[in-house]
């Protein structure tokens, strides 16, 4: 399969793969089948059904229609994707443009053996789309548009535990995401009914009268089971968007990283773009020792989310990932002089401090109490925010950690550092401290370390670029 | 610390911020005393009375010291490989940026800096923080200076990012 050595003078002109229409005609209207099937069990057989089926035909021709009139090749210098219907488009995506190359596969997909294959170009999020193409020519088109050498053998860097999926409930965003998944369904559900007619000021009536009239013991038995099972189904969510994460390197140029339980996602991130990493822990995962690992990466959109080199995994796992791919963490960290301390009290005490303030004066009670209670809970926050600072260089890397309920750290290459910000507000100036903001290509495009030493950010950013800040030192300090 | 870089902005650019000042300050009062009128004829506990003439003496003052505090501390200086610029006022701020990570060196004019004959330079690299904005420059200065750091950027670009 993947026996050629370089890419061929110019591939033949290729289709999609006539599987593809399907998938697309039935994802496109599985929802309208769906109401039209309802329409049918609550209406009967209505002008509602009518519409669905006409537009039901409308779509598998368009899906057939699409399927027709798009091909693409593979040059020596680029991808073309060509659509011609009454219009033409050419699309050219030059190959040494090309930063990563996505192999999605949903459970229809699976189930015929296709692949969705995204291309990724360029800074400005300008990416080609096939979908879908069978599996065999997705991983083809992986190895021709992303040349990673001469060593064809795929070797596991690391690999997901399925014991860590206990690690899950730990970290917020999966506790919500049950919430958010069956908003939007219900959402969904009704703009697609109240276009068909279903949803009358009688229906809802009758719906409101239906939960009204429910014992609100039951209701509340609802809500707390709901909660109770929050931890499983974050559990449940993260499995079907991380289940079994693996990460390969795909020769020496590239790591794909695969991911998923029905749609199993693929993304290749070329080495040389990984400028760094970013560790993420709350509090809890810091108890559990397990840390979430981001990739930074020059011009990747969405890079949350597809920059990740580990979903959640013990500290060990993900620093020996972190290694693999960036190189050692620096250390140890230089803590932050102690003025740092006191503005990270200040500032964590200070906003709900004054709020009780003037709910004493002018508000109602409760408030009052709530917020003195906050502020007292401040206390510990600010100065765990104070702990959790830090810097280093080792030479070759710069890392910065901040944030205590979303603690990161970033290990960045010194070559990817593009500029840097130095700031003073008035009261830092007075307490000798400074704000060093590292601006870098990749990833959020900057990075804070807070409240430094003056001193030492200076230092530091002479450490990792010395042309660019030793000629603007100040000879000697005027001041003390 | 750092020290301050070679070059002032142009002595015009204090008018420049004293009419910015004075038109946010108008715009500011007149909203306050919108704010105080409403609040009389919606017989609330609160009264404003005292707000407009507030914002419209802070915005005297502001107008009035600002401009000159800024200009005192507004510098820049291109050495031969990094853009060196501070700005600020109570503050402050220091960015330097490599010219050799450069990607567009863009010269622009706004109404208020066409009257006055004065640009403003702006300077971007691949990260939305480490680009530069250099206020103030005489025209004919920033024109040169965008050419000029355009061309040296092309000749020692590197694929840094």
């Amino acid at each position: 399969m993947r026996s050629e050595t370089a890419p061929p003078a110019i591939d033949d002109v290729r289709r999609l793969d006539p599987r593809a229409w399907i998938v697309g005609a039935f994802r496109e209207f599985a929802a309208l089948i769906a109401v039209a099937v309802t329409a049918l069990a609550i209406g009967g057989f209505g002008t509602g059904v009518y519409f669905a089926l006409v537009a039901l035909g409308f779509g598998v021709v368009h899906q057939a229609v699409r399927w027709l009139t798009f091909t693409y090749t593979v040059r020596t210098d680029r991808i073309e994707l060509r659509r011609a219907l009454v219009g033409r488009s050419v699309k050219t995506i030059p190959i040494e443009r090309i930063r990563g190359v996505d192999i999605t596969a949903g459970l229809a997909h699976r189930l015929l053996g296709l692949a969705v294959v995204r291309i990724d170009a360029a800074a400005g999020g300008d990416e080609g789309v096939l979908d879908a193409v069978s599996r065999r020519e997705a991983m083809r088109l992986r190895t021709l548009l992303l040349p990673s050498g001469a060593d064809p053998e795929d070797h596991v860097l690391a690999r997901a535990e399925s014991a860590w999926l206990r690690y899950a409930p730990l970290s917020g965003a999966y506790l919500l995401t049950p919430f958010a998944l069956a908003g939007s369904a219900l959402g969904t559900l009704y703009n697609l009914g109240d276009e068909f007619g279903l949803i009358s000021t009688g229906t809802m009536t009758h719906l409101g009268d239906r939960v009204v009239g429910l014992p609100r013991g039951l209701v509340l038995a609802v809500f707390a089971v709901l909660v109770l099972a929050m931890p499983l189904a974050s559990v449940v969510v993260f499995a079907l968007f991380n289940w079994d994460f693996t990460l390969r390197a795909d020769g020496p140029g590239s790591v794909v990283a695969e991911r998923g339980l029905l749609t199993r996602r693929t993304v290749t991130l070329e080495r040389r773009r990984i400028r760094g990493v970013e560790l993420r822990d709350n509090p809890l995962e810091r108890v559990a020792g397990v840390v979430r690992l981001t990739a930074l990466v020059t011009g990747l959109g969405d890079a949350e989310h597809r920059g990740t080199l580990f979903p959640t995994a013990p500290r060990s796992a993900a620093l020996a990932v972190a290694a693999e791919v960036t190189g050692p963490r620096p250390g140890p960290l230089v803590p932050h002089p102690p003025a740092a301390r006191t503005r990270r009290l200040t500032r964590a005490v200070g906003p709900p401090l004054a709020l009780a303030a003037v709910a004493l004066f002018t508000g109602p009670s409760w408030l009052a109490v709530a917020a003195l209670l906050a502020s007292v809970a401040a206390v510990p926050l600010g100065l765990d925010r104070h702990r959790q600072l830090g810097h280093a260089t080792d030479g070759f890397r710069l890392t910065f950690r901040s944030g205590s309920l979303t603690r990161r750290q970033q290990i960045i290459e010194h070559p990817a550092v593009v500029g840097w910000k130095l700031r003073q507000s008035l009261f830092q100036r007075r307490a000798g401290l400074a704000t060093l903001t590292v601006a870098v290509g990749a990833g959020g495009g900057a990075y804070d370390a807070l409240d430094l030493a003056a001193e030492d950010a200076l230092r530091l950013a002479g450490t990792v670029t010395p042309g660019w800040v030793t000629p603007f030192l100040a000879d000697r300090r005027p001041e003390a | 610390m750092l020290r301050n870089p070679a070059h002032r902005v142009s002595p015009r650019a204090m008018v420049k911020w004293t009419i910015e000042h004075v038109i946010g300050g108008v715009v500011l009062t007149a909203c306050s005393f919108g704010l105080a009128q409403w609040a009389d004829q919606a017989r609330w506990s609160w009264r404003f009375g005292w707000l407009p003439w507030t914002v419209a003496g802070v915005s005297l003052v502001l107008a009035a010291v600002v401009p000159y505090w800024r200009y005192r501390v507004h510098r820049w200086e291109v050495s031969s490989d990094v853009v060196y610029t501070q700005a600020g006022w109570l503050n402050r701020e220091w960015l330097l940026v490599p010219v050799s990570r450069i990607q567009t060196v863009d010269a622009e004019q706004s109404w208020l800096e066409r009257l006055l004959d004065l640009a403003t330079l702006r300077i971007s690299t691949a990260s939305h923080e480490g680009s530069s904005e250099l206020s103030g420059l005489p025209l004919t200065a920033a024109t040169s200076l965008a050419s000029e750091l355009a061309a040296r950027a092309h000749a020692l670009r590197d694929d840094a990012t």
